[in-house]
């Protein structure tokens, strides 16, 4: 039952509520709208659609080998299959692939050379993701912190229109954090340095004490400010600490990261696991209401040597279906990346949403897409685009096929989903006829 | 303890009020401090003005007729004056608080005390009541207020200054360390292809400046215009303290590393299509050298290619953007440079010196802000660097962090760790951390929040001669030992203070280090602050008045300037007296324009400068490009025989021709003089008091009062010199104002930007003047020539040099160091020619060698 719901049914006040549901009242009373959330996680190099999409439309769906790890989520999920990219222009597949999925618009012209099309730069729009952000950005009340947060797992550290997927605007790719260190810096630099520099004033005050030893007791004088001064900073940071555990406890919590988790191939999996931990941790907080998660990037080259796949992941998406052996592989790899999306669709699910409507999957949906339809034949038709959770106003528990229809459209309908409809984005040219029919709920 | 630190009660000269005098610049000398007070008590008196100046010396008396008048002015002063000024002169709460001391002869005391004194009745004491009043003042404790008394050293936590470059320093020790390059320019690598590629290197060279528009050309003959690569490497010099913006126009692929290989400033890997303009902004300290490469790429594609256009510019502290001029460029890659970023809260500069002896809450946020963003780099690029150096070496149990931290603490503390201190800093924090980059982030924090980093005056386990490499890198440096020589001399006792060569020793590693940019940069501070300049101020002249000044004159005028002291004090000589006798100017085009005939280059400038001035401290060989932008080149490979041409940077400084007459070094560079003016006149009170403080070293009093200069409109027909006279006239201006005005009419010949006059509201400039020293005697001066003369021969102004030159390096006043001291350095001085670098070098032999209490 959705809160709105309950309170009609029962006829109690929300202020009520809030005591009765045992809610952090701040938040709830002071929110008429449910916080909305939309997740963007992107894995490269196409699909094995055989084993990807549903046979039967509708909602008696099935689930095919690669979503297979999704059926636990089966009345939260939707498969759009029918989308294409059609954005033409400067640049090859790949790039194109990923630099006008979000965007839906051409790229620049530019010196970046891939396979046998033309060179290109970066995108001339902004990205979906981003749009939104500063939609949400706008408006008092659904500012956050951060507006949007970019995580990546083995991202190349290597700023091309292979790499980037969000854009703040023409010309303007946003970098996702790939080093889950550094997006734990950016998100709880402050709070970690606090308590860090609480955990060595005692010893400070220690030395402190005892190098005023050392000098004449005229000299000590500035000695002695100084020791004070480092008494009165573990006092306050003391009264801070006491008074943010009393406001806002759990939301606030620093989550705790695996030490020493360097970023390489093999640790793909903790790291993956981690950047889900700190978004998850990010939205129970309410740093953000948008993110992305991108797994590597276009033409990623990941070795899954945990799945005994030794080869990469963009060498063997070119090979023909014929090659059953890598055939195989290329359906295990996706499974994985399913696995990943399932993970962090369950780590939402457990999680209460902070303004006590329901779990964070309940707000949140979560779309899993990728530069290309299938990897050997280069298509962006049939742009894989699976969503999970409750955060756009969709219809779930759907497996839909368009039939062929600019992806434009459907970023479109992500837009008339989050409640901020449009009647364009990216390229209007391929905007025609609106957000997609008989997506929303 | 010393003398209470007063602020002027007045504006800065910009606002217009009174006589611009700034806050009185040292009080930690009683020398200077002791004439503020006798202004002052002229100050509270109005009396007759006009005091004529006698410029004969007071004829030699007898001692016999020497102690009539003591006894009479005794008399006198104990019935008279004691009432307000205390039986010795201390002082009284209720009438007259400051003691009466100073440095004003018996002369002008006489005079002050005939026109003002006492102030219910000025006529009262006249004529040889006066003249054995003002002897019995001078002679009983006016003159002597210093004797027996010891102005204390304070104890200091380092300043901003210092906290960033021991930070740096810190980071540097893990590399090699930077050293002085006379080159100019970057060097760059032309290749025939779209990379690196040794067999396609079609030309090297050296560019002065980077602004190129290629257009659809080849950049250079022998390259494909459809294809070409560019490798520009070299450093940046930060001529000072403070945030830069970095502006890079590229119409190509480009990618700019600064810093360290590791840090990309900017990535334009992609080139994209409306995408040409890339700012960064950055703090930069001054003296680092900071390494900087480019890779600039044509990439070959079957599309239509943009015009290739290059240009690497900046906008300093208080400048405004323009190409990156050669002389902050050097082709050589120095080792990587760490800036801080956080910003520290300025020190207190009551004294006319930074000094580090306050400590609040602010300052200890700024320092553990610093400490935090100096750990986060230590974890990011030190740590990984130190386990690639000691790769052989084994980690179990994190051995190889431990020693990387008790390295960066022992650096930090500039001595060695006792087992106690590295348990503390070391072992207790990484066993609470198991986290490596967490452990480092922590250990910093603690370490540079420690006292033993903060106050390097600390010292616990240090040597006696690790304490002579801890003061000489403080004093050179304003920072802490970091380069492996000083280290490793300091550990094995080189500085063994019962070695018969003890001071020799001490003196050539304060040689050595001053060779060095570091002591560049904390000269060129002590330069700005001797000439009353800020290093990022803006100067802004009335459009009206001065059409042709604007911003780009004034940023030429400060490379000029730099230039001028920087080839001055580090020329061999390093000849004090050429800051007034140099005749000619670096100039620019843009300078020649605005500032006339002598500021017109040599007929050929490529033979600049004296040929046995060098640059800067080093003394290496031939460069390619020599400091005033000269370009040079080499041919790669056997393409040599082709001229090429290079872009030459069109705004290099080079010489002008000389004047002797009106070119006197920097007392009459416009960069100074121009500081020393109104928007719209030139401000003889400015440079007066200029000249009297900082130059000759002399105290004087703020006015009680703000007062308004008259505005130059009411006066159409008064010159500048005489509406000053208008103004100050008064008797009790007139007290402080025949000093000042006297000093300063004599540059009346340099108008409000610092150029040359002869005329002002159609009458001839009257440039006379006057100055009485100390010892009484009064110099007549016909014009700025004879000034310049007196400054560079006169004792008073060396001895003021000494002084400035002593606080600005060490941070301490000069006579807590003993009177011996002062007369060894001035000695020194002009036993040596006034040369400033080797007085410099005796200021820290100076300090290095004082064996500290308890320990001889």
């Amino acid at each position: 039952m959705k809160r709105r719901e309950f309170l009609r049914t029962t006829g109690i006040s929300s202020a009520a509520a809030s005591l009765v549901m045992g809610l952090p009242s701040l938040g709830s009373a002071a929110e008429a709208e449910r916080r909305r959330r939309i997740v963007f996680v992107f894995s490269p190099n196409g699909v094995i659609p055989k084993h990807f999409w549903p046979d039967q439309a509708g909602a008696e769906f099935d689930f095919k080998r690669i979503l297979k790890p999704l059926e636990p989520f089966r009345d939260q999920l939707l498969t759009a299959k029918g989308i294409n990219n059609q954005i033409r222009g400067d640049g090859d597949g790949h790039m194109r692939g990923i630099g006008c999925l979000l965007t839906g618009i051409e790229l620049f012209p530019g010196d970046i050379q891939g396979g046998s099309d033309t060179p290109a730069g970066w995108s001339m729009g902004i990205s979906v993701d981003q749009f939104i952000r500063n939609q949400l950005q706008a408006n008092p009340a659904t500012q956050t912190r951060f507006g949007s947060l970019e995580f990546g797992v083995m991202v190349p550290d290597r700023a091309d229109t292979w790499t980037r997927m969000s854009y703040a605007g023409p010309n303007q790719p946003v970098a996702p954090i790939s080093d889950p260190y550094a997006m734990f810096d950016k998100l709880y630099g402050q709070t970690k340095n606090r308590q860090m520099l609480s955990s060595v004033l005692d010893d400070l005050s220690g030395d402190l004490k005892h190098v005023a030893s050392l000098v004449s007791s005229e000299d000590r004088q500035l000695l002695n400010q100084h020791l004070d001064l480092v008494r009165k900073v573990e006092k306050d940071l003391q009264t801070e600490f006491a008074a943010a555990t009393k406001n806002d406890g759990a939301a606030h919590a620093v989550p705790k990261l695996q030490p020493n988790i360097e970023e390489q191939n093999d640790n793909m999996p903790e790291i993956t696991r981690m950047q889900i931990e700190l978004m998850v941790n990010s939205f129970v907080a309410d740093f953000a209401r948008v993110a992305s998660l991108q797994i590597t990037n276009s033409v990623g080259q990941p070795r899954m040597r945990w799945l005994d796949i030794p080869e990469g992941h963009h060498g063997l998406s070119h090979e023909p279906d014929s090659n059953e052996e890598a055939y195989e592989k290329l359906i295990k790899i996706n499974t994985w990346y399913a696995e990943q999306v399932a993970h962090l669709a369950k780590r939402m699910q457990e999680t209460p949403d902070p303004s006590g409507q329901g779990s964070l999957l309940d707000n949140t949906t979560i779309v899993w897409t990728n530069e290309l339809g299938k990897g050997n034949s280069h298509t962006r038709n049939d742009i894989p685009f699976v969503m999970v959770g409750g955060g756009l106003d969709f219809k779930m528990g759907m497996a839909h096929d368009f039939g062929g229809v600019s992806h434009n459209r459907l970023l479109l309908s992500f837009l008339e989903g989050f409640g901020m409809p449009q009647k364009s984005f990216g390229n209007p040219n391929f905007c025609g006829d609106g957000p997609l029919t008989g997506i929303m709920a | 303890m010393g003398p209470p630190e007063r602020k002027s009660a007045m504006s800065s000269h910009q606002t217009h009020a009174c006589v611009l005098i700034k806050p009185p610049r040292h009080h930690g000398s009683v020398r200077r401090f002791r004439l503020l007070v006798l202004v002052a008590w002229c100050l509270l008196c109005c009396a007759v003005w006009g005091l004529p100046v006698q410029a004969d010396p007071p004829q030699a008396q007898s001692a016999e007729q020497q102690s009539v008048l003591l006894k009479q002015g005794a008399t006198l002063y104990t019935n008279q004056c004691a009432k307000c000024h205390g039986k010795t002169g201390q002082g009284n709460k209720e009438h007259y608080s400051d003691p009466l001391a100073g440095d004003t002869s018996i002369k002008e005391l006489t005079e002050i005390i005939e026109t003002t004194m006492p102030e219910s009745d000025p006529d009262q004491c006249i004529g040889d009541d006066a003249a054995a009043v003002a002897a019995y003042i001078y002679e009983s404790f006016y003159q002597n207020a210093d004797s027996g008394q010891v102005v204390r050293r304070s104890f200091s936590r380092l300043t901003g200054a210092q906290l960033q470059q021991s930070l740096a320093d810190l980071y540097q020790h893990f590399h090699s360390s930077a050293w002085i390059e006379e080159k100019r320019g970057l060097e760059a690598f032309y290749f025939n292809a779209g990379r690196w590629d040794n067999k396609k290197l079609t030309k090297k060279r050296i560019d002065p400046i980077l602004d190129f528009q290629f257009g659809k050309q080849a950049p250079i003959e022998g390259v494909d215009a459809k294809e070409f690569y560019i490798h520009w490497t070299g450093s940046v010099i930060a001529p000072q303290t403070g945030r830069y913006q970095f502006v890079v126009e590229s119409t190509c692929s480009m990618k700019l590393r600064f810093g360290s290989d590791e840090r990309t400033l900017i990535n334009n890997h992609v080139q994209s299509e409306g995408k040409t303009e890339f700012r960064r902004t950055l703090n930069l300290i001054a003296g680092r050298q900071y390494p900087i490469s480019i890779d600039f790429t044509q990439r070959k594609r079957k599309t239509e290619q943009p015009a290739a256009t290059f240009s690497l510019r900046w906008v300093p502290p208080g400048g405004i953007e323009h190409v990156i001029p050669s002389e902050s460029l050097i082709p050589n890659r120095m080792p990587p440079t760490f800036a801080l970023q956080t910003k520290l809260p300025p020190d207190d500069h009551s004294y006319g010196y930074d000094r580090g002896t306050r400590v609040d809450s602010q300052w200890d946020q700024a320092v553990t802000q610093s400490a935090l963003e100096f750990g986060a780099l230590a974890a990011k690029e030190l740590w990984p660097h130190y386990k690639r150096k000691n790769k052989d070496k084994p980690n179990e149990d994190r051995a190889l962090l431990k020693a990387f931290l008790t390295e960066l603490a022992q650096t930090a503390f500039r001595e060695p760790l006792s087992e106690p201190t590295r348990k503390r800093y070391i072992l207790d924090q990484l066993a609470q951390s198991p986290d490596d980059q967490m452990a480092i982030a922590r250990c910093c924090l603690l370490i540079i929040k420690s006292p033993r980093f903060l106050y390097p005056m600390v010292d616990d386990q240090s040597s006696l001669s690790q304490r002579v490499a801890k003061r000489l890198s403080l004093v050179l440096h304003d920072s802490l030992p970091s380069d492996s020589w000083l280290i490793g001399q300091a550990k094995n006792g080189h500085f063994d203070a019962t070695h018969k060569q003890f001071e020799n020793r001490v003196r050539q590693a304060a040689d050595r280090m001053t060779r060095d940019p570091r002591m560049a940069a904390k000269v060129n501070e002590m330069f700005y602050q001797w000439l009353d300049l800020e290093t990022s101020a803006e100067m802004v002249k009335s459009e009206k008045a001065y059409p042709e000044f604007d911003a780009h004159v004034a940023q030429d005028l400060k490379r000029s300037l730099d230039q001028t002291i920087n080839r001055i004090f580090w020329d061999p000589n390093s000849d004090y007296r050429q800051l007034f006798r140099r005749d000619w100017n670096w100039t620019t085009p843009a300078l020649a324009r605005v500032y006339g005939q002598n500021w017109q280059p040599i007929a050929d400038p490529s033979e600049s400068a004296n040929p046995s001035e060098t640059s800067s401290p080093s003394e290496s060989e031939t460069a390619d490009v020599d400091a005033s932008g000269q370009p040079a080149e080499s041919s790669a490979e056997s393409s040599g025989s082709h001229k090429y041409a290079t872009v030459p940077d069109p705004n290099r400084l080079v010489q002008s021709q000389s004047n002797p007459q009106q070119t006197l070094g920097v007392l009459t560079h416009p960069m100074v003089l121009a500081n020393l003016s109104y928007h719209d006149v030139s401000s003889p009170v400015h440079r007066g008091v200029f000249l009297i403080r900082h130059v000759l070293g002399r105290a004087l009093r703020p006015p009680n009062e703000a007062f308004t200069p008259f505005n130059p409109e009411l006066h159409p027909d008064l010159t500048t010199r005489e509406r000053v006279e208008l103004q100050t006239g008064e008797a009790k201006c007139q007290v402080c104002h025949t000093k000042i005005n006297g000093l300063g009419y004599t540059l009346e010949n340099y108008d409000a930007i610092g150029r040359f006059r002869t005329m002002e509201k159609s009458k001839a400039i009257n440039a006379t003047g006057n100055y009485t020293s100390t010892s009484g005697q009064t110099v007549e001066f016909k014009n700025a020539k004879d000034l310049a003369n007196f400054l560079a021969d006169n004792p008073e102004a060396h001895r003021a040099f000494v002084e400035r030159s002593f606080e600005h390096f060490v941070k301490q006043p000069l006579s807590s160091y003993g009177s011996d001291v002062e007369e060894r350095l001035v000695k020194h001085f002009q036993q040596t020619n006034f040369n400033m670098r080797r007085l410099i070098i005796e200021i820290a032999v100076v300090v290095a060698t004082e064996i500290p209490n308890g320990d001889s």
